[in-house]
């Protein structure tokens, strides 16, 4: 309940001020360039604070016939008030030391004022500027009920800086960025109301006032000012400005402004004849200016211009997920109707990204002449013809429901369906949260409890939204369901990797699983490393395929399954020594050898261990590599054995683990292997060692299980803890 | 062709008339103007010179440079600036607010000195009241000399000569 409101407020909150936010963006990214500019300007030849305030009055006392003012601007520049030797008035920059004019401050640029004026006002006066006040105050309740929705994101305080969850571009900057521009954005908003409350006397007072002074007028008229001690002990970096007497009588004294009072001293004898602290607000009123405006800093205003940069992407992005969340709720409405239909897909999602998958397993289901119907899950009612309900959620935060699914327990006792029904629960989540699809999992516990459903596949859990591992739960799912079904691969922008040719230098015929070996060379350099991948898209308009790549002395090594109906791996596996093939690299950051690991363990199936071959081949450090492989029989492994003599040969690698699935009558499973070193993994884990998996998305959930039971059993730790701290790398197709 | 020579006739009296023109000497006065202990914005002010019926002489002095207010300093504007926009050499950005005091240099025209006209400071403050003769006295040597009291935003403007 809470949550909905946080978000319908930050929602409600940015649409209100949406229009003013971007004009206030816009202005202020150009208004970040003033400080800058004017911080550049070499008015400020010393520093400020070895030059006493003697020795700049004495100065300009010299230099010119009168003085009338001076004062130390934002920048440190002094500017002063004079009459120079021939009469003339003038206000210009002068030397701290010598009092020479060094130029004269310039007006405001044309296109700065405008700015300033649209940024304050909208050039409505006073109206102009209540509203931007009130925009301001509204920018700090969108900041804090961001964060507030933040938090509640990242499952608490503590982890707000923890790994963000994989989604779509704007939504994870969305989140990424406004963690880090949460403050910045909260100061110059918060600076912003503080500076408009001062403009309608919200606030108290920020005024000194001195009482009326009598200086004394017996004294002698011939000290000047320069050898006033009080002025040789101030230095001109406390000093904000000076006041010269208006006459050379005694009556007449100076004013000065200093950082945090105001003094009135005697221009002849130094006496202070007034001294009064500046207040609180004052000192509050200077500092946001300085913070809201940047003036006198080159560093806070590049931070002010990315403010207003990010500003303009969090409107940005905001709008994106605010029409897709509309978009994909929409989306439900228009469909059979629900009584008509016997399979039920229920989404239970925060940000709608469930959704995609949803639509994708009714057009499978569609396509095989199955009605299906597309529901949210807190729209749980009764269907007349309900077969199969599937279950499609994530999880919120740290084991919450999404918004949308909230209200199912109750909804499950109200709504009993007249016929008994199939059901399957699929979690998608992700492994960095500690409740990673503890949504999922509390909606199939409490689903078992409700008569008149039986489960037809066990609970099924997505990391990251991996669509190879929804086709995986749909695969399994139409297997237990008798349902003839496939699902129609995701329609996705991929950006294509840049092609060029590839030279075939060597490939090995099919050994038993009809696997073979390519090793490839670019023609031109190109960088890759071991774990990236190589794209090749069979023909034109075609999806793109990737392999998980090797560099194995400086070759591209891939080891490629041929495929009954592949054509790809057919074509490849046609291909000779000499040849070129066209190819792209795909950086997989993700899956590189580890910088700073102090031991690796890498576990595979099938041509999954392609990538690990080449970053044992990499591992000059000689780290501790422990490798798990799982395959059919004993000839399957037969193609890679080569390198892994040679790598144990070379103390590349420590030790390799087989598990053979078809050798012996036993089945035996990578999973199972990881169970017998259980003791010996559990201590790596603590140790830091990175574990890396690369294969098919069975053995990687067959994987995650043993690892979990492993940790929660042996370490009494969540696996989610060793993947927050990017323990665990995963490339699984 | 014709415009072209037209154009340069034009030019040529201007410049005429330009030199023509004797500079004006003028004698430097030091302008210290209190303000009162109001609360707001910094006060706009504007110091012109007046004839004997009132009318708009010259600008001496003004303190404010964001144009965006002049319209609210309303005898000025209406009578003068809001008409011919005049070069003033000195505007002065920065305003002073309320318990401040601002002094200036004013280059006062020596031929209106004793001669019939007035000097007056006007003051407004954004979003606040506007006084038109806030300080205003004849324009003598001897009141040049002395301070005066003034009845709105201004608390008092004493003058000087400078030597």
């Amino acid at each position: 309940m809470t949550l909905s409101i946080w978000r319908y407020c930050h929602l409600t909150l940015a649409l209100v001020s949406g229009l003013f936010l971007v004009l206030a963006s816009l202005t202020g990214i150009i208004l970040a360039f003033e400080p800058m500019q004017s911080a550049l300007k070499p008015y400020q030849p010393e520093q400020l604070s070895k030059i006493s305030l003697a020795e700049t009055i004495g100065a300009l006392r010299q230099e010119y016939d009168e003085v009338l003012t001076l004062k130390v601007d934002a920048n440190d520049f002094v500017v002063a008030n004079v009459v120079n030797k021939t009469g003339q008035g003038e206000y210009i920059y002068v030397h701290p030391r010598t009092g020479k004019r060094l130029g004269a401050p310039k007006s405001q640029h044309p296109i700065f004022q405008f700015t300033t004026n649209l940024h304050r006002s909208l050039f409505l006066k006073g109206i102009g500027r209540f509203f931007v006040g009130l925009v301001s105050f509204l920018l700090c309740l969108i900041a804090i009920t961001g964060l507030i929705l933040i938090i509640k994101r990242q499952g608490g305080l503590t982890k707000l800086f923890s790994k963000v969850q994989k989604d779509y571009f704007e939504l994870r900057y969305h989140v990424i960025f406004g963690r880090w521009f949460l403050v910045p954005i909260s100061i110059v908003a918060a600076t912003g109301v503080y500076l408009s409350a001062e403009k309608f006397s919200l606030l108290p007072s920020s005024k000194i006032v001195h009482k009326p002074v009598e200086p004394d007028t017996e004294v002698d008229l011939s000290v000047l000012p320069q050898d006033l001690v009080l002025f040789k002990n101030i230095t001109l970096d406390k000093v904000r400005s000076v006041t010269f007497p208006f006459s050379e009588f005694p009556e007449d004294y100076f004013e000065l402004a200093l950082r945090d009072k105001e003094l009135f001293v005697h221009q002849y004898n130094g006496e202070i004849l007034s001294e009064q602290y500046y207040p609180f607000t004052f000192l509050a009123s200077q500092l946001s200016l300085k913070l809201h405006t940047g003036q006198g800093t080159m560093l806070w205003s590049i931070v002010l211009l990315l403010v207003s940069v990010a500003l303009l992407f969090f409107i940005y992005s905001g709008f994106v997920m605010w029409r897709k969340r509309l978009r994909n709720s929409k989306m439900v409405v228009a469909q059979t109707d629900k009584d008509e239909c016997t399979h039920i897909i229920l989404v239970g999602s925060e940000t709608g990204s469930t959704y995609a998958f949803a639509h994708a397993l009714k057009k499978g289901l569609t396509q095989a002449g199955i009605a299906a119907f597309v529901s949210q899950i807190n729209d749980y009612t009764t269907y007349a013809k309900a077969e199969q309900l599937i279950f499609l959620t994530a999880t919120y935060g740290e084991g919450e429901a999404p918004s949308n699914a909230r209200h199912i327990k109750t909804l499950l006792q109200s709504h009993t369906q007249k016929v008994p029904v199939q059901y399957s629960v699929v979690g998608f989540g992700s492994l960095t949260y500690q409740g990673y699809c503890q949504f999922a999992i509390d909606l199939e516990r409490l689903l078992a409890c409700i008569p008149n459903m039986e489960g037809s596949l066990p609970l099924y859990k997505i990391n990251n939204q991996s669509f190879g591992a929804f086709m995986d739960w749909a695969k399994l799912w139409a297997r237990a369901t008798n349902t003839p079904m496939q699902i129609p691969p995701l329609e996705k922008k991929v950006k294509k990797a840049k092609t060029q040719p590839f030279k075939v230098l060597e490939k090995t015929g099919l050994n038993v699983d009809d696997t073979y070996m390519l090793h490839l060379k670019p023609k031109k350099k190109v960088k890759f490393q071991s774990g990236d991948l190589w794209e090749f898209v069979p023909e034109e308009g075609d999806r793109p395929r990737w392999y998980s790549v090797a560099k194995y002395q400086d070759k591209l090594v891939l080891s490629i399954k041929k495929h009954e109906l592949g054509a790809v791996s057919q074509f490849l596996n046609r291909v000779d020594a000499g040849e070129y093939v066209q190819g792209g690299i795909k950086r997989n950051v993700d899956f590189h050898f580890p910088k700073s690991a102090p031991a690796l363990v890498c576990i595979a199936n099938g041509t999954g261990i392609a990538p690990f071959l080449g970053m044992i081949d990499e591992n000059t450090k000689k780290i501790p590599i422990d490798l798990y492989w799982g395959g059919r029989t004993m000839e399957s492994f037969s193609i890679y054995k080569a390198y892994i003599d040679n790598a144990i040969e070379t103390k590349k690698m420590s030790t390799m683990n087989i598990a053979l699935s078809q050798e012996n009558n036993t089945k035996e499973y990578v999973q199972q292997l990881l169970q017998r070193d259980r003791e010996q993994l559990a201590q790596k884990l603590e140790n830091a060692s990175v574990f890396m998996i690369c294969g098919s998305i069975a053995m990687q959930r067959g994987v995650l299980e043993a690892l979990e039971e492993i940790t929660t059993d042996l370490l009494e730790k969540p696996l989610s803890e060793f993947e927050h701290r990017e323990q665990l790398k995963m490339d699984c197709y | 062709m014709k415009t072209f020579f037209k154009g340069l006739l034009v030019l040529m009296f201007l410049g005429l008339l330009a030199f023509s023109q004797a500079p004006v000497e003028t004698a430097n006065y030091k302008c210290l103007i209190q303000l009162t202990n109001y609360e707001g914005e910094g006060a706009y002010v504007v110091v012109s010179i007046l004839d004997a019926q009132g009318k708009y002489i010259e600008t001496l002095y003004v303190q404010g440079d964001d144009s965006e207010w002049y319209r609210d300093i309303e005898e000025w504007w209406k009578n003068l600036y809001g008409i011919r926009r005049p070069d003033i050499d000195a505007i002065v950005g920065e305003t002073v607010t309320g318990g401040q005091r601002k002094m200036a240099v004013l280059r006062i025209p020596v031929n209106k000195i004793d001669s019939g006209y007035k000097i007056r400071f006007e003051s407004a403050v954004e979003d606040q009241e506007y006084y038109a003769d806030d300080v205003e006295f004849d324009l003598t040597a001897e009141n040049l000399k002395t301070k005066t009291e003034g009845k709105g935003f201004i608390r008092y403007v004493r003058m000087l000569p400078q030597q």
